[in-house]
């Protein structure tokens, strides 16, 4: 008796999963496909999780412990535009690719530079930002350094963020420095200012405000920046609906003139600065 | 317990002279040799700031991971010790199935780095643990008030997820440890108490519950306490995986300030509060225990 109650248990699951697959199958993939874009699981969960990493002045955290930044303040206004609350979740810069694959967050919005090899793990959209690498040298021991070739030498090391593209860069532009990776930014000036690495490289303008704050032992030696490269959101792969809105999204705030004068408030003031120390 | 006074030698006089000498070094490289500005003043506000919207003092970055530190000691402390004591039996149960379960599980875990495990976790098993289960969807349909309850004990809902996995994390590996020491006490048990429970016709879960374990606890009680310490430090390793608690927000507000010594030290401090004011916690708990006992043996 109790063996027979059991075959039918068995008999019962398996039916039950062959009703839910062929009812799966009957819907449409179009709407399916619809259905399960990121879009519609945002309006649908009232939230858009947004991943994102400290980094000066694209987000970083203020006195009151709240986000403010560049970017933050492009995924509040995005998330505002979609009807929905947003959700920041800081996440390591160098964890922050796969952490979008398994669905930590919705969007990367994060200063994240649009890169070929990025992007066979992730769709971008169009670019919302421009950015370049620029260098911050110690005057000690990179004093009359005045070119990438200077820098360029065997007994030469540079200092950047892991995963990044200054780190990209650093490897493109000066092949045959040493290279030391770290896993923020405040890492890599340390090192810089303690005279351990001859200089380090990363987005432009953080390099020209350090060494402001550090004049005597720190100084920018090649003027602007050295690349340019487009920056854009990053979402999970053939997610055709999300990203036609994001595009869309970024067209319409970059012919308001909203994007630029964001830009200019973040890059070209100082304003905020009060706000962090 | 005498108040007799110590008399200060020679060798006590040098030795505290080493050490000043030694911070004074310090200071000096770090403010004249690598031009460190030290600016100890932004520190504070990042304890407790005032909310001019509350109309109260209120926590601010450093004090919230602080917070976030205790919680997930708490819950891994708790949950390692039932998974260990748990473990710990399967490993002395004369079922060869039970002992080879938890033999497996503690040589894992023992042998794996903790970031490798909570990569693992975090990246494969949380995600796929937790999407089946709709944890997150389940804590944001709840009500405020459940949800302030939420985040009282745990975390708020949008971090809920990585909250569990954090603690399952921890929990996974501290009882791995928890496990042998739970065996170690149970086994420096002598065999006479067995056989004397045994022999007043006790069961095997009787002589366990009544006999074995109240004195096996005692035996456990320092090693538990170190293992407790230890949990409260390794909890500084799910930062990687984006945990809000003290070290991750420490590298947040370094990465956002550039003050990263001031940064540095404040955590060490609290960390050193943290786990300080357990060890003198435990030493009173052993001695109440260490009382009992020979009020016990009397």
């Amino acid at each position: 008796m109790k063996h027979r109650s059991y075959l039918a248990g068995v008999f019962l699951a398996i039916l039950l999963v062959l009703v839910l697959c062929t009812g799966g199958y009957a819907e449409s993939v179009r709407q399916e496909l619809a259905g399960e874009s990121t879009l519609e699981k945002v309006m649908r969960r009232g939230v858009l999780k947004v991943g994102m990493s400290t980094f000066v002045p694209w987000a970083m955290k203020d006195k009151m412990g709240k986000l403010i930044g560049f970017e933050i303040d492009v995924a509040t206004r995005l998330a505002e535009d979609m009807g929905v609350k947003v959700e920041f979740v800081p996440t390591k810069w160098s964890g922050i690719i796969p952490a979008l694959l398994t669905g930590k967050f919705d969007v990367i919005i994060g200063g994240m530079g649009i890169r070929p090899d990025r992007n066979l793990k992730v769709n971008f959209s169009i670019p919302y930002d421009y950015t370049g690498m620029s260098i911050l040298a110690n005057r000690d021991l990179a004093g009359g350094f005045t070119s990438l070739e200077d820098f360029n030498r065997p007994n030469v090391s540079i200092a950047a963020r892991i995963g990044t593209t200054a780190a990209a860069a650093a490897k493109k532009n000066m092949p045959k420095a040493n290279l030391r990776l770290f896993d923020d930014e405040s890492q890599a000036v340390q090192e810089t200012l303690n005279g351990r690495v001859h200089a380090m490289v990363a987005s432009a303008p953080l390099p020209a405000f350090q060494a402001i704050m550090y004049p005597e032992k720190l100084f920018v030696p090649i003027e602007g920046t050295f690349t340019r490269e487009p920056i854009g959101f990053a979402i999970r792969k053939s997610d055709v609906d999300t990203l036609n809105y994001l595009n869309n999204w970024i067209r319409v705030v970059e012919a308001e003139g909203w994007l630029q004068e964001r830009k200019r408030y973040w890059f070209e003031t100082k304003e905020w600065e009060k706000q962090i120390q | 317990m005498s108040k007799k006074k110590i008399p200060i030698t020679l060798l006590d006089l040098l030795i505290i002279g080493g050490i000043l000498g030694i911070i004074a070094f310090i200071g000096y490289r770090t403010t004249a040799v690598v031009h460190y500005k030290w600016n100890w003043s932004v520190i504070p506000q990042y304890l407790f700031r005032y909310d001019p919207q509350q109309e109260r003092w209120v926590t601010n970055l450093l004090m919230q991971g602080f917070i976030m530190t205790v919680k997930l000691s708490i819950w891994s402390t708790l949950l390692s010790l039932i998974v260990g004591t748990v473990m710990g039996l399967a490993r002395i149960s004369s079922r060869l199935f039970y002992r080879m379960i938890a033999r497996t599980y503690v040589e894992m875990i023992r042998n794996t780095p903790p970031l490798v495990l909570i990569f693992i976790f975090y990246f494969f098993f949380s995600d796929q643990i937790m999407t089946v289960l709709g944890v997150e969807d389940y804590m944001r349909s709840l009500s405020p008030a459940a949800q302030s309850f939420l985040s009282f004990f745990c975390a708020p809902p949008g971090q809920c997820s990585a909250f569990f996995s954090a603690v399952i994390t921890l929990v996974l590996y501290e009882g791995a440890y928890m496990t042998e020491i739970i065996r170690a006490g149970i086994e420096s048990i002598e065999r006479g108490q067995w056989e004397a429970s045994a022999s007043s016709g006790l069961t095997w879960r009787q002589q366990m519950r009544f006999v074995i374990l109240p004195q096996a606890t005692r035996r456990v009680l320092p090693p538990v306490a170190g293992q407790l310490i230890s949990t409260i430090k390794d909890s500084a390793i799910v930062s990687v995986v984006s945990i809000q608690e003290l070290t991750f927000q420490g590298l947040e507000l370094m990465a956002a300030t550039y003050r990263t010594f001031e940064v540095w030290l404040t955590i060490t401090l609290m960390y050193f509060i943290l786990t300080f004011a357990c060890s003198l916690v435990m030493r009173r708990l052993e001695i109440a225990f260490q009382i009992e006992e020979t009020m016990a043996t009397v």
